[in-house]
């Protein structure tokens, strides 16, 4: 390519940077409108520059007005770095990874869940819990239970494998729409079940389950999750199948002829090696249980996560002004955001893997 | 691997798929031949095929169906003609790609809804677009019925581009290199080795992204939503007008949803046969 002359090498820069830049447009202007001032906003002329900021847009949609106690925000921090060094520490000593992932984890659902006692917090935050909780959890089923269904079509000759990748490459197609009405009816049946034989009111004597009052399907996260984990499967096998299928045979045979069993083999051969294959799986099974709309508003009509939420709360009739919203659709979307830029590579293999050999 | 053993690794998957995705399907059928209200939801009422009867005579479901094809025509080719042509770019590019690639790759992973909104607030009032017609044309900026349809085809195309550039532009690495040399050899210029040799090599690849747009554009739901909403029932596409029909707090009607929703499935059949069985075919091919 070094025979590039300076007018296509200047060409090519310039295109690519006009299509950037109409590509990020409506993040840049979302974002400048969430910081300013009201009255800016409603300039007649848009006041693109020199404008005052303010974050006061963010602290009325997350948090309730009220005194900020900065000794407990200090304490709050403090807690929270001390704990994480201590796992990180810990982390270190146990060899493997994992104990450090499941500390992290612990560490930072502990600090969200405190979090209320330091600001006063709107509603809103409620629903950012929700949306933390579907994500994890659909990633954890929906991985776990695709991993190996993915390792065992790819392994598989027979002709059912066949048949399984079809059926599901089938129900990948269809439209949402197909699914969510029989969700809401099944649902809203086994809650009739749950309701009139007892048992949804049941006093476990032993478990005590919190957050729950009544056992019940529908308006609950888990009615979420279950939806997401069925239509992301077929995506899902597809994808770690394709992985598997570029993992040579002899690796794990080579262990088995050492005595291990298929599942050792699987567990103590395959999986190391299967780490960036899940990281891209889970990528994208990220995104689809972050951003999914419509089985939330159909399934959960009040345990909202924020895609709903925010839809809801800067729609037509609501009291929310402009920036406001603007606030809100920076604060959904710098997650995300964040997470392509560590990932990024992973996401582009991902997806090419998926679409060559798919 | 034995068949004891597969069915021991697929069986979670298998029976999650069966629980959640055949016996929803088999209800939806079912449900479509009843009378069933949101309200009522726990007592449907058979009446055969009354709901279809209905639906067909709609003028609104014929109206979905139009806007709907017309969605897919439109943004299907423009988003791949596009996707291609970046990614043909970015192939040029040495330094500096990565932070190119997190650029374009934005739009693709914000969440639907909000990258309508804010996509929908350049054009509000206020917004910048708005603002920059209004002083070009001195006329004010009004998202109407008819307009709006363009609105939504423009922000899908911008939402959905990202796909098929990263898909061509990972097909693009594979490309192998002796091929290219040995067209550079008999002095093939850009155009032609792009025409002989690159469209060839991501033929498979086209296809394939054509196949995963139609079936993504055929079931738009959030950003058509999202611009459309109650105000302009137009430019409702199938899903929306399914969902609107089925949940609506007022009408509510599940079972003719349901309906709707069979005839959705029915229509992406179309385009899925033929490739649900070349893909059968292929994978017998790789079993002998």
């Amino acid at each position: 390519m070094g025979k590039q002359s300076w007018l296509s090498k200047f060409g090519v820069h310039g295109t690519l940077t006009l299509l950037v830049i109409w590509s990020v447009l409506p993040f840049l202007w979302t974002f400048q409108t969430s910081i300013k001032f009201t009255r800016d906003v409603a300039a007649k002329t848009p006041v693109l520059w020199g404008y005052e900021t303010t974050s006061s847009a963010y602290n009325s949609f997350w948090l309730d007005d009220g005194e900020i106690n900065m000794w407990n925000v200090l304490l709050y921090i403090l807690a929270v770095a001390l704990v994480a060094a201590a796992v990180a520490t810990i982390g270190k000593r146990v060899q493997r990874g994992w104990p450090f992932f499941v500390g992290s984890a612990a560490v930072i659902a502990a600090g969200l869940w405190q979090f209320p006692r330091i600001w006063e917090v709107e509603t809103e935050y409620e629903f950012l819990i929700n949306s933390i909780i579907v994500t994890v959890l659909t990633m954890l089923i929906s991985l776990s239970i695709g991993l190996l269904a993915g390792y065992g079509l790819a392994r598989y000759t027979g002709i059912s494998g066949a048949i399984i990748l079809v059926v599901a490459l089938g129900f990948r197609a269809l439209p949402r729409s197909a699914f969510v009405l029989p969700y809401f009816f099944g649902a809203s049946r086994i809650d009739r079940w749950l309701e009139d034989s007892g048992v949804g009111t049941w006093d476990f004597p032993i478990i005590d389950f919190p957050f729950i009052d009544e056992l019940a399907i529908l308006d609950t996260r888990l009615a979420i999750v279950l939806a997401l984990v069925a239509v992301n499967q077929p995506f899902t096998i597809w994808m770690f199948r394709s992985f598997f299928m570029d993992v040579p045979r002899e690796i794990e045979e080579a262990a088995m002829m050492d005595g291990a069993s298929r599942i050792q083999a699987f567990r103590k051969v395959i999986i190391p090696i299967m780490w960036p294959a899940i990281i891209a799986t889970g990528l994208f099974t990220l995104l689809l249980a972050y951003n999914e709309y419509l089985f939330v508003r159909v399934l959960a009509p009040t345990e909202w996560t924020l895609p709903v939420a925010i839809v809801s709360l800067t729609g037509g009739e609501s009291s929310r002004t402009i920036t406001e919203a603007a606030a809100a659709s920076v604060s959904i979307t710098l997650p995300i955001v964040i997470v392509i830029i560590l990932f990024q590579k992973h996401l582009v293999k991902g997806l090419g893997a998926g679409a060559v050999k798919g | 691997m034995t068949k004891k053993t597969f069915w021991g690794f697929t069986i979670p998957s298998v029976f999650v798929m069966l629980l959640l995705m055949v016996v929803p399907l088999v209800t939806t059928i079912w449900l479509s031949m009843n009378k069933l209200l949101l309200r009522d939801i726990r007592n449907p009422e058979w009446i055969g095929f009354d709901n279809y009867r209905e639906v067909l005579g709609d003028e609104e479901f014929w109206a979905a169906a139009r806007f709907t094809l017309q969605f897919v025509a439109v943004t299907v080719p423009i988003q791949m003609t596009l996707g291609l042509g970046i990614a043909l770019l970015l192939d040029k590019v040495g330094r500096g790609r990565a932070i190119y690639l997190a650029g374009l790759l934005l739009p693709f992973i914000v969440t639907p809804v909000v990258g309508t909104l804010i996509y929908k607030d350049l054009f509000d009032r206020g917004g910048l677009i708005a603002w920059l017609w209004e002083v070009v044309t001195d006329e004010q900026f009004v998202i109407t019925a008819t307009n709006v349809k363009w609105l939504i085809i423009v922000q899908s195309v911008w939402a959905v581009t990202p796909f098929a550039m990263i898909t061509f532009f990972a097909g693009l690495q594979t490309l192998p290199g002796e091929r290219v040399e040995a067209s550079q050899i008999d002095g093939a210029g850009y155009w032609r080795k792009l025409w002989h040799v690159t469209l060839p090599h991501l033929r498979v690849l086209i296809l394939f992204v054509a196949l995963i747009s139609i079936m993504d554009a055929y079931r738009v739901y959030d950003s058509v939503f999202v611009f459309a909403g109650d105000r302009f029932t137009d430019a409702h596409t199938l899903q929306v007008y399914t969902v609107e029909v089925a949940v609506d707090p007022q009408i509510g009607r599940v079972g003719k949803g349901n309906a709707i929703g069979v005839l959705n499935v029915l229509g992406i059949f179309v385009v899925l046969i033929p490739f649900l069985f070349v893909t059968y075919r292929d994978q017998i091919k790789e079993r002998n």
